[in-house]
């Protein structure tokens, strides 16, 4: 009978749902009803009162993530899982949550006078952002194939959106096109991935893959699924080779929007790409680490030769981000609880970096015109002491010069990695980090010793200028007081690990 | 499973099949012909002249006049037009304007295919009516029928949301996809009484749906000269009439099904359940077409901006409330079947 | 049941030429009227399977809604295939050659047996029973208890799209007069309209005041 496989898989998940069905505990997600409920209220009073709102809403969203962020801290649940399994609420969750919610409240705060003085101020642009930040909180939290695609798809689909928010710019309209191009690609390959998991696994929870692999069950099916996961999870968090789309996607798309890109989805997907790995693949990780170690070689490379060609600062900002993310993955392939750890510590010391170097670049602006052009910072030591300070500080962080944070984070995954015996995967790490510093110097040269231009538009407003001395403050004294993060990223690379 | 040879496992229950269908068609094409026939009456009594009266006892021959007269013309296919295409059109129209039929239950136990999912493979069907008109309207290679085909898609479209709302309502009352079970639900109370709004609103959108007037715009004559039909002539246009009141009739019956109790009499007691339930049937439905007729000679042709308003900013809000509030109300009284 | 086997090869087979010629005819309108034909006939498969809700489902949303949009879309563009087709030819050896690769390697990997494709033990553990329970209801059983969560969050991704597709495009044009029924109904004949008694013979030299 031809219809026998269809019903069988029908009549199993019948019985599973009508036997144990009772109400799912909502408790655990909180963080992500709450901001779900509240964006739509929002949508609602947006829909009525029209754009002379969106000021407003746009603290109001930014509230309401700071407020996620407390109702997650609040709650601090350990390892509960819910919703028939779907959804997983963990210290590691926590962690990374915090991290997407400041980041996008951060972006959020940082971009409202680009929002106001580029012709973007429509009310949906704080919505969209709410949208696209619970998508990544379920995501995060997912706890099965299902749930993290319709989580991605989320978070994914209002970033297409926003990326081609000024509508009236050809380049924004292209890079929200192409994002949305390849966007969709790489959704395709996390489905067909999830479908030969779910043939080959006969279950689309982590739990059941994760138990079928744990079994000795590894079969070529499951690893072709496997890597296309991998695969598609490399793209959203733009590793080589699938980091095609982010120089042109990071250009093109409004600043605030890159900024919110380089800080949040790049985070939650990374969490993601742990997750997955860690969790029910964690049994192959032979097969995996290979593949984890070539992606972060190749992005380390590319984001260290590619960038030293650009002229646009945030093209440059967004090859920095490629190899951010090879140095992340470096943690990755060491597969352990120290290794974890690290990345986790390199995404925050990385997001706080990311957001004040575009907080950096919102300032660029002259005679009421955004610029982009690298050229155009020549100078700025005399013109804006300080913010050039500040601009120099994230360049040094980024490039791992000690003692500012960024040399902490690549000093905890090389780490990880010397100790895993991936003692090449270190030097190549080093190396490349040596390379990628000539860029970010010469920056710091243009600043400080070329001829000047005439200055940047005063007054920097005061939402950029608090994100910028917080983040500042961050990067240069971390040395000082790092044990909330180190602690908790210790805390949080423990939960997930078996 | 027992052997069965071929005569008695394969040839006849196919063709016992097909006399069904015969049984079906046949009389549904016979009343197509007598509906335009009773239609033209209808306009000319209310607009105080006598209608067809010449052919036959009555003007009673008429309509069969009319067909033999389109049927003797010659069927003529543009230059520019898409040949293939051009003539599947009318084909689609006129088939999805008899396949309908088959779920409709005529009588308790009286159906072709007592299916399941029955109102939704009406809905189905009548979702796909659009594409004999905007193929026709594109294959013709002409403005107007061009027109016509875009307004015609962009209006059945908008419509349909509204009929899946209401078809919603009425399953959540009734508890059931299929349609005699539908029916059956209705034994108490016809559902046109509680559900009186969303009786309108289905009525109203089987008009847009079916292209009657007032929604008419896909063949407004006054301005697009017949729309999507300009280029047809001949046999191709007689199936293009064919199909529009076989759906316009079907449309009526489904409006009795879901909300005028199919074949159940209007009091189960002795002088009504005299009829048999297939002539209560038969009698609401004419019932139904008589208001598509009424209509169609009372209201002007809405403007197409009025038409996209009645549809997405009055019926979508109104439908939904009421799935909504029908929902609430079984849940919250225990009426849930 | 061989009535039941004919069917299905119909219905398959028609799916897959149609799927072919979706690709592959030269007028864009001919390919979505094959994609639809390859929709119903995917439909009819889904009836065959006894997924009848599924099969409605896929006719009502994708044959009836999207698709019409599609043609609708395909029908006021007018696409220039002779540009598009210019690269054909030219990129035609390489993708022969990566469809060469494709094929070697999976004929590679199905004949020597690498790839079990038995259904792991756990999937299949029960026999269903699907006189017991119809279609619609199963899937209704499942969607609206186990699957609720994904539901929702389902709902969440059409709303973005739907606030996506309007702030993307809905631009407020002033310059088009629109009906505003409220203002017509609440327009008052005694502000609108004043009478005034003329004079015979006066009505060329009268001014309104």
């Amino acid at each position: 009978m031809i219809s026998t496989l269809f019903l069988t898989q029908l009549q199993i998940l019948i019985n599973e749902a009508m036997t144990e069905f009772s109400a799912p505990d909502y408790l655990p997600a909180l963080p992500e009803i709450f901001l779900g409920g509240i964006s739509l209220i929002l949508l609602t009073i947006g829909v009525f009162v029209g754009n002379r709102i969106t000021t407003l809403l746009t603290w109001v969203t930014s509230l309401v993530l700071i407020a996620a962020v407390v109702i997650i801290l609040s709650l601090n649940i350990n390892d509960q899982i819910t919703f028939g399994g779907l959804y997983i609420a963990d210290t590691f969750g926590t962690f990374m949550k915090c991290l997407v919610l400041i980041g996008g409240a951060i972006t959020l705060i940082m971009g409202m006078s680009y929002v106001k003085n580029e012709g973007m101020k429509r009310f949906e642009f704080p919505i969209l952002i709410l949208f696209a930040t619970t998508g990544m909180l379920l995501m995060i939290s997912a706890n099965d194939l299902i749930s993290l695609y319709v989580g991605l798809e989320m978070q994914s689909l209002a970033l297409y959106i926003v990326a081609a928010f000024k509508r009236e710019s050809i380049r924004s309209t292209e890079s929200g096109l192409k994002y949305f191009v390849l966007g969709a690609l790489s959704s395709g390959l996390l489905l067909y991935g999830a479908t030969l998991v779910y043939g080959f696994a006969g279950g689309t929870s982590y739990e059941a893959i994760g138990n079928i692999i744990e079994s000795g069950d590894l079969s070529l099916g499951l690893l072709i699924g496997l890597v296309f996961i991998a695969s598609a999870l490399a793209f959203k968090v733009s590793a080589v080779p699938f980091h095609m789309w982010t120089p042109d996607v990071y250009e093109g798309a409004p600043t605030p929007v890159t900024a919110f890109f380089a800080a949040a989805p790049k985070i939650a997907a990374m969490a993601v790409l742990i997750r997955v790995l860690i969790g029910p693949f964690y049994d192959a990780f032979d097969q995996w680490q290979q593949i984890i170690i070539f992606i972060s070689i190749a992005s380390m490379v590319l984001g260290a030769f590619a960038a030293i060609m650009q002229a646009n600062i945030k093209r440059l900002l967004a090859y920095s981000s490629i190899g951010h993310v090879g140095y992340a993955l470096v943690g990755l392939a060491s597969g352990n609880e120290e290794g974890i750890r690290g990345v986790i510590i390199y995404l925050s010391i990385y997001m706080v970096m990311t957001l004040g170097a575009f907080g950096c670049v919102l300032v660029m602006r002259k005679r009421g015109q955004m610029i982009e052009n690298i050229n155009d910072l020549a100078g700025l030591s005399r013109s804006n002491p300080p913010l050039a300070l500040v601009f120099s500080i994230f360049l040094f962080s980024m490039a791992g010069i000690p003692p500012l944070a960024g040399f902490f984070g690549k000093f905890y995954v090389f780490m990880s990695a010397v100790n895993a015996d991936l003692i090449g995967l270190a030097v190549i790490g080093v190396l490349t980090s040596v390379i990628g510093a000539f860029y970010y110097i010469r920056i710091v040269k243009i600043i400080y010793f070329d001829k000047p231009k005439d200055s940047f538009d005063k007054p920097i407003n005061i939402e950029i200028t608090a994100t910028l001395t917080l983040t500042g403050i961050i990067t240069a004294f971390f040395f000082a007081y790092p044990s909330p993060i180190i602690s908790g990223a210790a805390i949080a690379a423990r939960s997930l690990l078996p | 499973m027992a052997e069965t040879g071929f005569w008695s496992g394969y040839a006849l229950p196919f063709l016992l099949i097909l006399g069904y269908i015969l049984a079906i068609v046949v009389p549904l094409l016979i009343s197509v012909a007598f509906v335009t026939y009773f239609e033209r009456k209808i306009f000319g009594l209310m607009q105080i002249r006598k209608g067809p009266n010449v052919v036959g006892p009555f003007g009673l021959l008429q309509p069969f006049a009319d067909g033999l007269k389109m049927l003797m013309k010659e069927t003529i296919v543009p230059a520019g037009a898409n040949r293939n295409l051009f003539l599947l059109a009318p084909i689609i129209t006129f088939t999805l304007g008899m396949i309908g039929w088959a779920v409709i239950p005529f009588d308790e136990h009286l159906v072709l295919a007592d299916i399941n999912v029955g109102i939704l493979y009406l809905f189905a069907i009548s979702s796909l009516g659009v594409y004999g008109i905007i193929i026709a309207g594109w294959a013709s290679n002409s403005k107007y029928a061009f027109l016509g085909a875009l307004r015609s898609a962009a209006q059945m479209v908008s419509y349909e949301v509204s009929i899946g709302f209401v078809l919603v309502t009425v399953l959540l009352c009734a508890g059931s996809l299929n349609l005699s079970e539908i029916v059956l639900a209705q034994t108490e109370l016809w559902y046109f009484i509680p559900l009186a709004p969303m009786f309108i609103i289905f009525f109203i959108s089987a008009l847009a749906e079916t292209n009657r007037t007032p929604f008419d715009l896909p063949e407004a004559e006054g301005e697009l000269v017949a729309g999507y039909q300009v280029e047809y002539s001949s046999l191709a246009f007689t199936l293009f009439m064919l199909g529009e009141y076989a759906n316009i009739l079907l449309m009526s019956g489904l409006c009795v099904i879901l909300f005028l109790g199919g074949w159940l009499a209007p009091f189960d007691i002795e002088p009504f359940t005299w009829l048999p339930g297939i002539v209560w049937f038969f009698l609401k439905t004419a019932v139904v077409m008589f208001l598509f007729t009424w209509t169609r000679a009372t209201f002007p042709r809405y403007r197409y901006d009025q038409l996209m308003r009645l549809g997405w900013k009055v019926f979508l809000p109104i439908s939904l409330a009421w799935v909504v509030i029908t929902a609430g109300a079984l849940h919250v009284f225990g009426w849930m079947p | 049941m061989i009535v039941e086997q004919i069917t299905f090869y119909i219905f398959a087979v028609i799916t897959v030429i149609s799927g072919v010629l979706v690709i592959g005819s030269r007028n864009p309108v001919h390919s979505v009227l094959f994609l639809i034909l390859a929709f119903f006939n995917s439909a009819g498969l889904f009836v065959l399977m006894g997924a009848e809700f599924i099969a409605m489902i896929l006719i009502i949303v994708y044959v009836g809604a999207v698709a019409v949009l599609f043609l609708f879309v395909v029908m006021m563009l007018h696409i220039d295939f002779s540009k598009l087709r210019a690269g054909f030819t030219r990129y035609l050896p390489i993708g022969c050659v990566v469809g060469i690769i494709l094929l070697v390697e999976l004929i590679l990997v199905l004949t020597t047996g690498t790839v079990d494709f038995n259904i792991p033990k756990n999937v299949i553990s029960q026999i269903p029973n699907p006189e017991a329970i119809s279609n619609t209801e199963a899937l209704g059983n499942l969607l609206y208890t186990q699957y609720a969560y994904l539901f929702q969050i389902a709902g969440f991704i059409l709303l973005i799209a739907m606030v996506g597709a309007i702030v993307l495009t809905h631009k407020k044009r002033n310059e088009v007069k629109k009906q505003k029924i409220s203002d017509q109904v609440n327009r008052d004949p005694n502000t609108a309209v004043t009478l005034h008694k003329i004079e015979t013979k006066e009505g060329g030299t009268w001014k309104s005041d």
